[in-house]
């Protein structure tokens, strides 16, 4: 019997063979799935960042449940009509069902945040680069982005990785020798390494073996990195190999088999195919 | 001796389609025959202080679970989300899952799917999911202030407020440990910067292979207590909260990760010949040039 579990493992595996080709040399199949992963992500993450943030957490607390924040104002009433002109927009005027709009406000919470009519602002001043003439207000935003952020980076990076590391590069002298001749290597591969990025001096002299030292240092730190690079590569290389090797069953209608010969059949086709368009064309 | 710098210099010349094989082979082999390659794992002093940590809590402590990594590093991450919910489980912890990455959801509801079942906890009491929320650090800031600015509903809709073990917390502080899966940006280092270093809130993290050496200089300054590098971190932590089940008389499935490292093991020295073959390759062909 053909199951959702089934039909996803085919296409896992169709997927997953598709992106492998790529080791052969770039192909269509590999072209397609590339091309699905993009598309699927970018939807993906689109869709979620609507309903769990702007949905609930900005038109949430703009237009909260009227049940909770009723006080019978004609500037309230006005306000939940703005609502509604919303809903009629986002329904297509009327002809879909209310989803991103419910009826009588959003629940989660108990007053109107007039405040977050500036993100909402903003928000829509982003969406405005789409359109040329007033493409420019979109810059706003992004000043409101980048200011926010280097602000709340500031003071993390200052803390975390400038202050306290600083502290730890000290050597404690009153500790054993091991932990003294580690913190000695620290403090020296540190120190070299920031003499190898300092320009304004010649690296000549002192200067110069220092960077030098320096440069081993940074290599190992890149030997280490590369080192861990393959070992996350080949990690996740077992991860696929996994999953194929168990949909590989007769559980799965032997998903694995099947598509690996259907692709390499299609591949040397395709290649033949190529190989005759090129020599054609070089005729 | 010629004989043998022919051969070198003809492993030089092997097309990169013939070396992708011989590493694919080196891959599936140890997989379907997992009893040909029988190597010990050994927790290294890192995996070993993130387990004594977290052994230390105490039953009915809180710990927020942040879910950063998707199915592109699924094979790293999640066997140790899978062993650390084993054991937060077994020593009745409460546990609160978040995600900072989008398809972090996707594996936050798999693990607890798989473990609560096993272990028989109850959502809402014994575990919630809370989902992600975009933003990145933001949102790390916004936990570390009030929870409630960022989270009206879990995962599943159900306003927070309604939720029994929501019902005390407020924000970070009310956590007793923060354990980050992590395998990039947002992730272990902003926990550092963000929340757990201004805070003093205990962190320890699980991340890819390709994090580490980033992540180490906090580790070596106690700013994260310990690490879980990629699947051999895994694989040992599994080794451990194996142990631990056992002296408390619990059964429970194995771990995927522990079976996954014979062909770690394996492909890792396959590329290590690769590497070692390629510089003698190259310095025996830069002699014969500059021979001429």
């Amino acid at each position: 019997m053909l199951t959702a579990e089934i039909m996803g493992a085919w296409v896992v595996v169709f997927l997953t063979l598709c992106i492998f080709s790529f080791l052969y040399k770039d192909n269509p199949f590999y072209k397609a799935a590339e091309h699905l992963y993009v598309g699927v992500s970018a939807g993906y993450v689109a869709v979620i960042s609507f309903w769990q943030q702007i949905q609930p957490n900005l038109f949430g607390r703009l237009w909260p449940s009227r049940v909770e924040v009723d006080d019978g104002s004609i500037l309230q009433s006005i306000w939940y009509t703005i609502y509604e002109s919303f809903n009629f927009i986002s329904t297509g005027f009327g002809v879909l069902d209310r989803s991103i709009f419910p009826e009588g406000g959003i629940k989660g919470y108990d007053e109107i945040r007039m405040i977050y009519l500036i993100p909402f602002i903003l928000g829509i001043f982003m969406l405005l680069r789409l359109v040329p003439k007033l493409g420019w207000l979109a810059r706003w935003a992004i000043a409101y982005i980048v200011g926010m952020a280097a602000g709340l980076r500031f003071y993390g990076f200052l803390n975390s990785d400038i202050l306290i590391q600083i502290k730890a590069s000290a050597i404690d002298f009153t500790s054993d020798w091991g932990t003294i001749i580690n913190a000695l290597i620290l403090f020296i591969g540190t120190l070299t390494g920031l003499i190898y990025f300092f320009y304004s001096t010649e690296h000549k002299g002192v200067i110069g073996r220092l960077s030098r030292i320096g440069i081993y240092f940074l290599m190992i730190k890149f030997g280490a990195s590369f080192g861990f690079a393959v070992m996350g590569r080949i990690s996740l290389l077992i991860g696929r190999f996994n999953d194929l090797k168990d949909y590989s069953s007769s559980e799965y209608n032997y998903a694995t088999p099947i598509i690996l010969v259907f692709i390499i059949i299609c591949l040397a086709i395709w290649s033949f195919m190529d190989g005759e368009k090129k020599n054609e064309s070089t005729v | 001796m010629e004989t043998i710098k022919k051969i070198f210099i003809l492993l030089g010349s092997l097309d990169r389609r013939i070396i992708f094989f011989i590493v694919g082979l080196s891959v599936l082999i140890p997989l379907l025959k997992p009893e040909w390659v029988n190597l010990p794992i050994r927790p290294t002093p890192e995996s070993q202080i993130v387990f004594d940590e977290i052994n230390n809590l105490n039953e009915g402590d809180k710990v927020l679970l942040s879910f950063e990594y998707g199915p592109s590093t699924k094979p790293e991450i999640h066997p140790m989300a899978i062993a650390i919910l084993k054991h937060l489980y077994a020593k009745n912890i409460q546990v609160y899952g978040f995600a900072l990455w989008p398809d972090g959801n996707f594996m936050s509801t798999e693990a607890f799917s798989e473990v609560s079942v096993e272990f028989d906890k109850k959502y809402g009491i014994d575990y919630v999911n809370l989902g992600f929320k975009p933003g990145q650090e933001a949102v790390i800031t916004g936990i570390a202030s009030d929870i409630r600015t960022l989270y009206t509903v879990d995962l599943k809709g159900t306003p927070i407020n309604d939720i029994p073990m929501m019902k005390d917390v407020v924000n970070i502080e009310d956590f007793d440990f923060v354990f980050s899966l992590s395998a990039g940006f947002p992730g272990s280092k902003e926990w550092v910067q963000y929340a757990c270093d201004p805070k003093n809130i205990p962190l320890s993290t699980g991340c890819t292979s390709i994090q580490v050496t980033d992540i180490m200089p906090y580790v070596e300054n106690n700013q994260i207590r310990g690490i879980l590098a990629g699947m051999p971190g895994a694989a040992e932590y599994e080794s451990l909260v194996e142990t631990e089940l056992q002296k408390m008389k619990i059964t429970a499935t194995p771990g995927k990760a522990t079976g996954m490292m014979a062909a770690q093991s394996i492909a890792h020295v396959v590329i290590v010949l690769f590497i070692i073959f390629g510089n003698i390759t190259y310095f025996i062909t830069r002699k014969k040039k500059r021979k001429g």
